[in-house]
This record gives C-alpha cells, structure tokens and sequence, in this order.
C-alpha cells in the first residue's frame, strides 16, 4: 500500500508500514487479516483467542483475574489440586487448524504469565506463527534484550506489557513484587529495540482516570510511540474482594476522552471508524488450561470444551446468546449490573472455573427474568 | 390524521409493542439502554434548526411549538396511540426541500449542519461522520416505510413534525413490519427527519449515567444488503456510521417514528 494509498483507507503512515511489514513476511496471515473488515460486513466473526495454556506466574497482583483458576488458590483456599485433564500441545495444533478454516488469525498466549512456561516456545511452534499472528502477554520480569530477540526469532509479532502505575512504588505494590517496575522500562526497552510490535497494558480502577499519575502514563505511551490498552477492573477474580476497583461509566468516558490526546485505547475502542462495542464471542475469546471457552478473559461461563465440541459450534452457540452476540456499547461484565449479579450468584463458592456450559451460560439465557 | 383501532399499540415508556412484528424484535424490554426526555425549548430548538439547517422560515417559533404540541394532543386523545406521548418525543422542523437522492442532502446539508449544532451545543465534545466516500446515490426508502410520504411532503413546504425514538429492541424488518400496521400518520424514521431531531434536541444521545441506544435510521436501504446507517454515541461525542444489522435486533438498538403535522 503506498502512503496516498494508505491515507485514503485511514491508515497512519506507521500502521500502514507494519501491515506492509507483515505482508512481506507473512502474506498468508496478512491476507486473513485484511479480510477481518469483509467478514464482519457479512456477519462472520473473527475473534481472538486468549490462551490460557497455563496459570503459572511470578507475581500476585491484587486484581489479577486468572487468580481463581490457579493451582496455588485450589490449594490454599479449597485444599485440592485440579485433576481436570489440561490443554496440551496436540489440542493446540487442533485449535490452531480449527481456527484457520475458521478464517481466524490472531492468538494471544497469556496465562498467568507466558514467559515462565517451560513450553513456551513449544506453544508458539504449535499455534503456528507462519498461520497465525502470535501476540504474548508478559508482566516483563523475564523480557530482557535477549529474550525479547527470541521471541522475534521464534515468530512472535507482538508483546502487551502490564504497567500499572508511573509510580515504581505503586506498581510495586499493585503487583507485590519489588523491582517490577524496573524491569516493565527494562521490557518496553528490549523489546522495541528487538524489533516487536509492543503494547502497554494497564488496568484502570475506579478514579485511576482522573488522576495525574494516569495522564503521566499516557504522556508515557505517547512519547515513546507505543500504544496504551486499558483494561477495566471487573468483578471478577482477585477484584471480587475489591468491588471499590470496579470503574463506572465516567471513567470510561474519561479515557473515551483520552483517546483524542493519547494513543489510548480499550478493546472497545473503534479502530479506523469501527465501532465494535463490548467484542465477547464476536472479537474475543479465551481457552483456559482445561480446554474450555470462555467469551471473554473476565467471564467465568464456558461455552463448551474444545474436546467436546467444535470451535465452530462453540462460537455458534456464543453469538446465539442473548447476553453475548448482540452488538451493545458497554462492558458486560464490568458494567452491566443485572449481568455482573448473575455473574457473581453462580460463581460465589465455585471450585472450578470456568462453570462449564448449561451451568453458566445455557441456550435459555434471557435478559430479563422469567 | 387517520382512524386508529383501540387495541394499545405503545406501553407504558411509549415503547412500540412488537404486535405485527414477524421478524426479529424482543417482546418486551428491560430498558437498559434509555433516552430521556430532554426539555424542550421551542425557540431555542427553532433557532438552531433555523440557525444550521436553514428549517424554519417560513415557521416560526410560536407555530412550531403550536404545531408539536398539537400533533401531540392528537395522539394523546386517542387511546390506542395515547402512550408514545409519556415516551421520548423530539419536535423538528424540516427544511422545504425537493429530494431525489436520499444520501446527498444528508452530505451536504443535514450532516454538516447537525455537526455545527452538536458542537455549538457542546464545545468540549465532537461529531463525527465517519462515512467515507459520500452517501449520494448509496441510501434508498425502503417501500415498506411509509418515509416516501415525509420526503414528498417537505418537497411542498416547511414540516413540523415529532420523532419518537419509540421502536426499541427492533430488528430494522421489525420495524418495517410493525411501522406497516400502525396507523397511517406512523412514518419509519429515516436520515432527514432523526437529524433534524438531533440538531432540534442535540444532546438527545449523550449520557453521562448509561448508556443511550443507538439510533437506525430504519427507513434508508443502503447498497449493501443488511448493511444499515445509524447515530450513534461515543462516550460524550456524537457519530454517524454504517455498520451490519443483518436483520437482527439487539437490546442497544432503536429504530424511530415520525408524526408530521396535518397527517
Ligand atoms: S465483557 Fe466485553 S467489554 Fe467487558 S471485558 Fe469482556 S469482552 Fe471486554
């Protein structure tokens, strides 16, 4: 695409470069991708698939939402290890093909954190980086030069690394590891100069927008040329002890206003006159370690197990959901309190996450009560 | 204006029942996604429409408001249709204006102007069009609407009429279906008319509470089957933009009503 080209489409000079990037080295991934727009108009969806093959971390961050699903909250709150039989490299290759016939293109492996999976790069080979676009999570404590160096090297296009505060002190203790600031600049350093795609990730609490230290953060992302995502606190997780964290339609109206200064942006964001609103199902998906699907990384209702059933079916049975397919504007799980109700009922005192379909979502999900 | 039936056609929010709807439409609502009603000042929504439209010249601002609020009485004096009053209802004026393209006077004249009275009305927020490449020859009535009848009568003179936001939770053949077993005065909203409301009441669709619905205009086909135009808000701003409806309905979208005066 060349620069005129690429302004007529609305593309910024520096995305268009990256698209013709990619499309030098994988054409194949950079045509699913350039079709996203006509699947849509159609009515198909194109979702990105979270994978969480693992939940091991480093950390113990206060609003972590995967905290439920880890080995070490089974153990230390119900006393039981998860015998449940764990996704492993040959239902990821599966998944992998699914999702290309699917037309689908884009995985993030998240976790926990990635970088502390023995298999990581395993993983990576299995989703399969000449198929698909590989984006990794990472709290940065492990991305030095040489590793960020791998991840390219391996097939990784892109990174999202979590920063909470601009505040060392505060993001130390958000994350209640001492030095993790240092090494989020160290990460943000490596991994621009190793060539990746990068992100900043951060979770916005109730307030956070409207703070100083958040202007500096975004100040940040905008001098450095890198992208800030804002992720919502929601009820779920390490925050369902924290119903305080959980924003209001004010703060995220405040980053609505950000985003005219600020390379801020939501998922809900739209992107190039796309509006695409809350993305369960339709924009997103996430496989947990025991094979299930869930439609969105904070909602712990599967929609079926891979094992059981077709990606296919499963998306299907997503987009029929009245709580999930239809377009709506807010945050469904952070913001809508009918839903968050039902949400926080059928999971208080559940051992194993995600309740497995029929006992969270079922096919006779309704928006209203009876 | 024509005889209606007694059978109740709106509830109690003014919501349209979805009683002739065959196609997608949900029975009833949780209002989730709610207008409210805004004040409405007749001059200084005549001044506005005046002002960026050029709709009201010939009209002035005693008779707009005496044409709205008799439009009005006369659905309240009838029982079947009584209950679209206690919902939302925006009083505009179209402009006298002969159209033979549906998408070219929106470009160049209803679009432009609802962005100067957007961001007239609110310096801090913006408008946004965000349909590339123009709308001329792109956006066609739908023969189902009735909306043949509005374009008609403002190609005689200036219209007073009232918008009502009042087909919540429709798919867009919903509201075909619904709109074809109302009474005659019921015109399925398009682009002129749902502008003209917004530059009328501008903040109709900003909220700072929830979440407003977005606003189709149900009347307009585009060239893309299941393809749909729409209002819609984006935090405190103010856009208009395509998207895919393929027939559906969702909880977030709205389809409109107009009542013209002397139907
Ligand atoms: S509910 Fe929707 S908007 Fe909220 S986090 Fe999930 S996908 Fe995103």
């Amino acid at each position: 695409m060349t620069l005129i080209e690429a302004e007529a489409s609305g593309l910024t000079a520096s995305e268009s470069a990256k698209r013709n990037d990619l499309a030098a080295r994988k054409p194949y991934i950079a045509e699913k991708l350039r079709n996203i727009a006509a699947m849509e108009e159609r009515g198909e969806i194109s979702p990105i698939i979270r994978l969480e093959k693992s939940y091991l971390c480093n950390f113990q961050c206060t609003h972590c939402s995967a905290e439920y699903y880890m080995d070490r909250h089974l153990e230390k709150v119900f006393k039981i290890k998860d015998e449940r039989r764990k996704i492993d490299l040959d239902d990821i290759r599966r998944l992998s093909r699914e999702a290309d016939e699917l037309g689908l293109a884009r995985f993030v492996i998240t976790g926990g954190e990635p970088l502390v999976m023995k298999d990581f790069d395993a993983v990576v080979e299995a989703i399969d980086p000449e198929r698909h676009y590989i984006i990794t999570d990472t709290n940065g404590w492990f991305l030095d030069l040489e590793r960020a160096k791998h991840l390219k090297a391996i097939g990784v296009e892109k990174v999202q690394i979590s920063l909470d505060s601009m505040i060392e002190a505060e993001h130390d203790a958000f994350r209640n590891k001492p030095g993790s600031y240092k090494r989020v600049m160290r990460a943000i350093d490596a991994s621009l100069e190793a060539g990746l795609n990068l992100i900043l990730s951060t979770v916005l609490v109730r307030g956070r927008g409207k703070t100083d230290e958040f202007r500096s953060m975004c100040e940040f992302a905008k001098q450095k040329g890198i992208g800030l995502y804002v992720s919502y606190a929601k009820p779920t997780g390490s925050c369902t002890e924290h119903p305080e964290f959980v924003i209001t339609k004010e703060d995220a109206d405040i980053v609505r206003e950000l985003e005219k200064d600020y390379p801020v942006f939501t998922h809900m964001t739209p992107s190039y006159g796309s509006y695409k609103g809350c993305i369960t199902v339709k924009g997103i998906i996430t496989v947990t370690s025991t094979a299930e699907i869930t439609p969105c990384p904070y909602i712990d209702f599967s929609l079926g197990n891979l094992r059981d059933t077709s990606l296919k079916d499963i998306l299907a049975r997503g987009m029929r959901n009245p709580w999930l397919g239809p377009h709506r504007p807010d945050c469904l799980i952070g913001e809508d309190p009918k839903f968050i109700k039902i949400h926080t009922e059928k999971t208080k005192g559940a051992v194993h996450l995600p309740l497995p379909w029929g006992q969270g979502f079922s096919d006779n999900d309704s928006l209203l009560d009876d | 204006m024509a005889a209606v039936s007694d059978a109740l056609l709106f509830d109690d929010f003014g919501r349209c029942l979805p009683t002739a709807a065959q196609s997608p439409a949900h029975p009833r609502s949780r209002r989730y996604f709610t207008l409210q009603q805004p004040d409405i000042d007749y001059g200084a929504s005549h001044a506005r429409l005046l002002r960026h439209l050029g709709a009201g010249e010939t009209v002035d601002a005693a008779a707009f408001a005496a044409r709205a609020e008799a439009i009005l009485a006369r659905l309240r004096a009838d029982p079947a249709t009584a209950a679209i009053t206690r919902g939302v209802a925006i009083p505009f004026i179209l402009p006298r204006l002969a159209v033979d393209d549906m998408g070219r006077p929106l470009d160049e004249r209803f679009l432009p102007a609802l962005g100067r009275a957007f961001e007239e009305t609110y310096p801090d927020y913006r408008f946004t069009n965000h349909n590339v490449g123009g709308l001329d020859g792109r956006l066609h009535i739908h023969p189902d609407s009735r909306h043949a009848g509005l374009v008609e009568a403002m190609g005689q003179a200036e219209r007073v009429g009232i918008y009502f936001p009042a087909l919540s939770e429709y798919s867009i053949p919903a509201a075909l279906e619904q709109v074809a077993a109302l009474p005659r005065h019921f015109l399925l909203a398009g682009g002129v008319d749902t502008s003209a409301a917004l530059i009328s009441a501008p903040g109709l669709l900003l909220r700072t509470d929830t979440y407003p619905p977005l606003l189709w205009l149900g009347a307009l086909t585009s060239d893309q089957p299941g393809v749909g135009y729409h209002f819609e808000a984006y935090g405190y701003n103010l856009t208009f933009n395509r998207r895919p409806h393929l027939g559906q309905a969702a909880e977030y979208w709205t389809c409109g009503l107009s009542v013209l005066d002397g139907d």
